[in-house]
C-alpha cells in the first residue's frame, strides 16, 4: 500500500508543472515631483509635427504625449492635445513611395525600376481635409500640449500670437493671449520646455540667406521670462537644449560632391567653360558649383565642409544644369561662415538654457549631446538607429522632425532626466513598440 | 506496431533545452531519478549512451529500454528598470525520447544500438515581445543513432565505443525592424544537416559493489550550407532582402564524464558524477548569406560560451525486490556569458532535484517513473550587441516514463 502513496506524490508533482516563474514587477513612483497636471511647451518638435506636416496620428506619438502616457503610472492626469481631425494635415505631408522615374520632359523612362523616395500624400491620394483643422476649436482650449510649429523662443511670449501662427490659432483661448499665458492658466504642476530650435533652424532652412539668428540677449530674456512664469506657482519641470542642427538629415543627406560626371565630353565641356575660373572637373564625383557673391564671377565649387539642404530640387540638378552649368542658389546650401554662425549660436543659446535650468532648479536634457551620439548610432533591443535620412529611423521624411520611434527615444531621455532630478521612477517607453517609417 | 507509430510521433516533436546551453540530459528514467548520474551506473541498456564501457557488465542477455519525457519549461523576463516590459515564454511541451537495445554476444562482447536526443531547444517568446528582433521562436533538435560495441577485458574492466550518426534540424523566426502598412517584417531560417561522431567509455569495478566510470562523447559541429532564409518585408525592400541560401554552424560540444557508484548495503546505492562540457566551442553563431546586399550583411553573433562542470549526486533504495525509489540532485552552472546572453537560449545557473521509482510487475519487466524539477536562478543578463537586457528566471518540470525489458 505504501507504494501507492508514492504514486500520489508523482501525481501532485505533475500538477505542479503549471507553476510559472515570477520576477518581482517594477513599481513606478513619483519621487518628489507632482505630475497631476503636466503641460508641454515648444515648437513643431513638441507639437508632434512629422513627415512635413501636423496630422493626427503624428501628434499622437509626440514626445510629450508619450511622456504623459508614462506619467499616468505615477499620478499623472489626462493629457489633452490639440489634435487635428484627420491624417491629411495642411497638405504637405510626405509619404515614402515607389516613384516613377521620369525624364526631363516629364515622361516615364521605360525599363527603369521605380525609385523609392518621399512623395506628397496630397498628390498620391487627394482628399479634402476636415475644415475644423483650420479653425479655432472650443474643445481644444484645454490642450496641455502647447507646442506650436514654427515658434521661436520669444514667440511664446507674444500676446495674440494666434493671429500670426495658424497652429496656435487652432487652440488659443483668446485673441490677445500668449502661449505662455495660456500655459500658466492651466495651473500646471509639471512642465516640459524644449524651445530655441527655431531661433536657429529658421535661419538654417533659408540657407542662411533670410531671417536671422535670435540674439543671445533676446533669447536670454525670453527663456528667463518663460521659466519664471512657468515656475511661479511652484511647478517643477524639465528643459531641453538645442541640438546642433548641422548634424540632422536635412543638412547631411546630399553630398557636396554629388555632381556625377559619366562621360569625357561632359568633363571637357565643363572644363572649357570654367577654365577662366581655374575650376577643373573630372570623371566621377565632383563638387557642385554654387553661387557665392564674394567669389570671382559670383560662383565657385562647394567645399567639403559645406552643407546642401534637403530642399534642393533634384530635377533642377538633373535637367536644368544646376550645380554644373549654373550655380546652385545660395539659399540651398550653408557656407562655412553660416555654419560657424549656427554652431556659435547653438553653443551660446545652450549655455543660456543650461544655466537657467540650474538657477530654476529644473531637470535638464542635453539633447545636443544625445544627437551627437546618434550620429554614431543607437541600439534599442536589437533595433539600430542613426542620423541618416530614411534608413536612420530617427529623422522623419522631412529630415528635421522625429519619427514616432525618434519621439520615443527623445521621450525616454526626458524621463531619464526627470527620474535623475526628482528621484522618481517613471518607467521608460519601449522604443520598439512604436512603428518606424512605413515603406510601400 | 503501435509502439513504432508512437516513436515516429516523438521524432517529429521537439525537445526543450533543460541543461546548460542547449544540451538535454534525459537519457534514462532511472538515471533521471537519481540526479542524472549516468556514467558509473550499469542499471540498464542506457549505459549505451552514458558509458559504453559498462555495457558488458549488464547481466541479462537481451536488454531493452524505451522512455519519454515531457518537458514543461517556462522562462520569465523583466526588462531592466525603469520599465514595465515583461514576458513569459509559451513553449510547447518538449518530448525527448530514447530507445536502447543491447545484446550479449558472448562472455566478453556485447553490442547495442542507442537512439536518443542529447541536444535540443524549443522555445517561443511570441511574435510581439520586446526581444523579437533577437528571437521570436526557435526549434532545434538533434537525433543521435549510436551503434555500439563493448568488450570486457576482465571481471574488473570493461571498455566500449559507439559510432554516432547525428541528424539535426533547426528553425527560427525573428522580427525585422522594417515596416509596411501591414506591420513589421520578419525572417525565417530553416536548415538540417548530419554529422558523425563517437562515444567511448571505460568502466572499472575495483571491488565488489563499486563502479567507476569514465566516458567521452565527441564534439560535433552541425554544419550546413543549404539552410534557407525567407524574408517577409515590404515590396519596396524585397531587393534588399532576397530569399537566399545560408551557411551556418551549431557546435554540439564534447562531454567528459567521470563518476562512481557504491552499494552501501544490499538495499542502498549512492553515486556521484562530474560532467565536464566543452562549451567554449560555441564562440559565435554565424549566418553567412549566399546573397548579400547593403542591407543584408552576413550576421555574426557572439556567444562566447565557457566550459562548465556539472556536479551530480544520486541515490537508490530497494524497498522490496520489485520496488525501487530514487532521489538526487545536481548543480548545472550556465555556460552562457552574462554579457552575451541571448534569449534564444536562456540558460541560467540551475539546480535540479529529482525523484524516481521503478516497479517490476514481473521479473523481466520494469516500469519506471521519474520527475525532475529544475530551477534556473534569477539573474540580470545582457546581450550587449543588441543593447538588450533584463532579469531572467526559469522553471522546468519534467515527468518521465519508461519501460525496460531484460531477458
Amino acid at each position: 500500500m505504501k507504494n501507492y502513496k508514492i504514486l500520489y506524490l508523482f501525481l501532485i508533482a505533475v500538477v505542479l508543472t503549471a507553476c510559472k516563474p515570477e520576477i518581482e514587477s517594477f513599481t513606478p513612483s513619483a519621487g518628489n515631483a507632482d505630475f497631476t497636471t503636466y503641460i508641454s511647451l515648444g515648437n513643431s518638435l513638441t507639437a508632434g509635427y512629422l513627415d512635413g506636416d501636423l496630422y493626427r496620428s503624428g501628434q499622437q506619438v509626440s514626445y510629450p504625449n508619450l511622456i504623459a502616457g508614462q506619467l499616468k503610472t505615477v499620478g499623472g492626469g489626462e493629457f489633452i492635445q490639440p489634435l487635428m481631425y484627420d491624417d491629411i494635415g495642411f497638405g504637405r505631408r510626405l509619404v515614402l513611395n515607389l516613384n516613377t522615374v521620369r525624364d526631363c520632359f516629364g515622361q516615364p523612362v521605360d525599363g527603369v525600376a521605380p525609385s523609392l523616395g518621399p512623395f506628397p500624400l496630397a498628390m498620391l491620394d487627394p482628399k479634402t481635409p476636415d475644415p475644423k483643422n483650420f479653425t479655432n476649436s472650443q474643445e481644444l482650449h484645454g490642450s496641455h500640449n502647447l507646442g506650436v510649429p514654427g515658434a521661436k523662443s520669444f514667440h511664446l511670449l507674444v500676446p495674440g500670437y494666434g493671429s500670426m501662427n495658424p497652429y496656435f490659432a487652432r487652440f488659443a483661448t483668446g485673441a490677445q493671449i500668449s502661449v505662455v499665458e495660456q500655459a500658466v492658466s492651466l495651473n500646471p504642476t509639471f512642465f516640459s520646455l524644449w524651445a530655441g530650435n527655431y531661433d536657429i533652424l529658421t535661419y538654417a532652412l533659408a540657407g542662411g540667406e533670410q531671417d536671422s539668428l535670435t540674439s543671445v540677449q533676446l533669447f536670454s530674456y525670453a527663456y528667463s521670462t518663460l521659466l519664471t512664469a512657468l515656475t511661479a506657482n511652484g511647478a517643477k519641470g524639465v528643459v531641453a537644449n538645442i541640438p546642433d542642427i548641422t548634424n540632422i538629415a536635412h543638412f547631411t543627406t546630399f553630398p557636396y560632391n554629388g555632381l556625377a560626371l559619366t562621360n569625357e565630353a561632359q568633363v571637357a565641356g565643363l572644363n572649357a567653360a570654367y577654365a577662366p575660373l581655374g575650376i577643373v572637373f573630372q570623371l566621377g564625383p565632383n563638387p557642385f558649383i554654387v553661387a557665392d557673391p564674394g567669389a570671382v564671377g559670383g560662383l565657385r565649387q562647394i567645399k567639403s565642409t559645406e552643407l546642401i539642404l534637403l530642399s534642393l530640387p533634384q530635377d533642377s540638378i538633373k535637367c536644368k544644369g544646376w550645380g554644373s552649368q549654373k550655380p546652385i542658389p545660395a539659399h540651398y546650401f550653408l557656407d562655412e561662415g553660416e555654419i560657424a554662425n549656427i554652431k556659435e549660436a547653438t553653443q551660446q543659446l545652450n549655455a543660456v538654457i543650461e544655466s537657467l535650468a540650474a538657477s530654476h532648479n529644473l531637470a535638464f536634457v542635453n539633447v545636443n549631446a544625445i544627437f551627437n551620439n546618434i550620429r554614431t548610432g543607437l541600439v534599442y533591443d536589437g533595433a539600430r538607429f542613426n542620423a541618416s535620412y530614411i534608413t536612420g529611423g530617427i529623422n522623419s521624411l522631412d529630415g528635421i522632425h522625429l519619427t514616432s520611434r525618434g519621439n520615443a527615444i527623445v521621450a525616454n531621455f526626458f524621463i531619464e532626466a526627470i527620474n535623475a532630478k526628482y528621484e522618481s521612477s517613471i518607467p521608460l517607453l519601449n522604443v520598439i513598440d512604436y512603428p518606424g517609417i512605413i515603406f510601400p | 506496431m503501435r509502439k513504432f507509430t508512437f516513436m515516429i510521433l516523438l521524432v517529429t516533436t521537439f525537445s526543450t533545452a533543460i541543461a546548460g546551453g542547449y544540451q538535454v540530459g534525459l537519457h534514462g528514467i532511472r538515471q533521471i531519478g537519481m540526479g542524472l548520474v549516468g556514467t558509473p551506473l550499469t542499471l540498464d541498456a542506457s549505459v549505451l549512451f552514458y558509458n559504453p564501457g559498462g555495457l558488458s557488465f549488464i547481466a541479462p542477455d537481451y536488454s531493452f529500454a524505451l522512455g519519454v519525457n515531457g518537458i514543461r519549461s517556462y522562462t520569465a523576463y523583466k526588462k531592466t528598470e525603469p520599465s514595465l516590459a515583461e514576458a513569459l515564454t509559451d513553449n510547447p511541451w518538449g518530448t525527448p525520447f530514447y530507445f536502447y537495445g543491447a545484446v550479449r554476444i558472448n562472455d566478453r562482447f556485447s553490442a547495442g544500438l542507442a537512439i536518443n536526443t542529447p541536444y535540443g531547444n524549443s522555445l517561443s517568446w511570441g511574435k510581439d515581445w520586446i526581444g523579437r528582433y533577437l528571437i521570436q521562436d526557435l526549434s532545434l533538435q538533434a537525433i543521435f543513432y549510436q551503434p555500439t560495441v563493448s568488450y570486457k577485458i576482465n571481471d574488473k574492466i570493461g571498455v566500449g565505443v559507439g559510432l554516432v550518426y547525428a541528424t539535426g534540424k533547426f528553425e527560427l523566426n525573428k522580427a525585422l525592424p522594417v515596416f509596411n502598412a501591414g506591420g513589421e517584417g520578419s525572417i525565417n531560417l530553416e536548415g538540417s544537416t548530419s554529422k558523425i561522431g563517437f562515444n567511448a567509455g571505460i568502466m572499472v569495478r575495483p571491488i565488489d559493489g563499486l563502479n567507476i566510470g569514465l566516458d567521452y562523447r565527441s564534439a560535433m559541429d552541425m554544419e550546413t550550407d543549404d539552410a534557407v532564409a525567407t524574408f517577409d518585408v515590404p515590396v519596396s525592400l524585397q531587393g534588399n532582402f532576397p530569399n537566399t541560401n545560408v551557411s551556418t554552424k551549431l557546435p554540439l560540444p564534447a562531454n567528459l564524464d567521470f563518476g562512481a557508484a557504491y552499494d552501501v548495503s544490499d538495499k542502498l546505492m549512492v553515486a556521484f558524477s562530474l560532467n565536464y562540457v566543452f562549451w567554449s566551442s560555441y564562440d559565435s553563431l554565424i549566418f553567412d548569406f549566399e546573397k548579400n546586399t547593403p542591407a543584408l550583411a552576413d550576421s555574426r553573433n557572439p556567444r562566447l560560451y565557457s566550459n562548465k562542470m556539472i556536479v551530480r549526486l544520486g541515490t537508490e533504495y530497494k524497498l522490496t525486490n520489485s520496488f525501487f525509489i530514487r532521489a538526487g540532485g545536481y548543480y548545472d552552472p550556465s555556460p552562457v556569458n552574462s554579457d552575451y546572453f541571448s534569449p534564444e537560449t536562456p540558460s541560467l545557473n540551475s539546480v535540479g532535484l529529482t525523484a524516481g521509482i521503478t516497479y517490476l510487475p514481473v521479473e523481466k519487466l520494469a516500469i519506471e517513473l521519474s520527475f525532475l524539477y529544475i530551477s534556473g536562478q534569477e539573474g540580470e543578463r545582457t546581450y550587449l550587441p543588441d543593447n538588450f537586457s533584463g532579469t531572467f528566471k526559469t522553471q522546468t518540470y519534467i515527468p518521465g516514463f519508461g519501460i525496460s525489458y531484460n531477458f
